[in-house]
């Protein structure tokens, strides 16, 4: 899983009869230099179903490729990243990421 | 499998109901020479590896549903093993 934020919503107007009672977050990844530092998400956005009720600006785990399908298992459903978590806290050990980034 | 280093951990109070009761930790990817490669994972540790140690970890789906006993489980990076 990938650590992201929210940073918007998205409704389907016309979607694969799979997604049509899904609720679409857009979620941005970050990278440990920006976590450690600015908290300012740098990755490329990406689309999550959620059923957890993400809000905005909420940090989530996104689990991404097959296992995103796991949890429908034994439907099927077209999507490729999914919300597994939504995380109240993060604790980065300032030794070990100076350790890592420098 | 990837090594990695232990960066930290994460509290979550809304999860996946296969997560449930499994140490959330920040794994940072590393390339062969320990440098960062791509972005932070969290990844579910049962071995107690320590914040700061390097870990090698596991990206087999299907290994990590057997651990969470939970075919539907998204969880997908474990960590595997503690190198000396």
């Amino acid at each position: 899983m990938r650590i992201a934020q929210v940073i918007g919503q998205i409704t389907l107007s016309r979607p694969h009869p799979t997604l049509t009672s899904g609720r679409f977050l857009i979620a941005m990844p970050i990278s440990l230099r920006a976590l450690s530092t600015t908290m300012q998400p740098d990755g490329e956005e990406i689309i999550v179903w959620d059923d957890l009720g993400a809000g905005l600006t909420c940090w989530i785990g996104v689990s991404e490729g097959v296992e995103a399908t796991m949890p429908f298992r034994p439907d099927r459903k077209p999507i490729d990243a999914y919300c597994a978590c939504l995380l109240d806290h993060l604790y980065l050990d300032e030794q070990a990421t100076r350790e890592v980034l420098s | 499998m990837q090594l990695a280093r232990i960066v930290g951990h994460a509290v979550s109070h809304i999860y996946h109901p296969s997560l449930r009761g499994w140490r959330l930790l920040i794994a940072q990817p590393l390339d062969k020479n320990q440098r960062p490669d791509g972005e932070p994972l969290l990844v579910i540790d049962q071995l107690g590896a320590s914040i700061g140690s390097l870990v090698i970890l596991s990206n087999d789906g299907q290994g990590a549903r057997e651990l969470v006993r939970d075919p539907n489980s998204p969880v997908r990076w474990f960590v595997l093993g503690l190198p000396d």
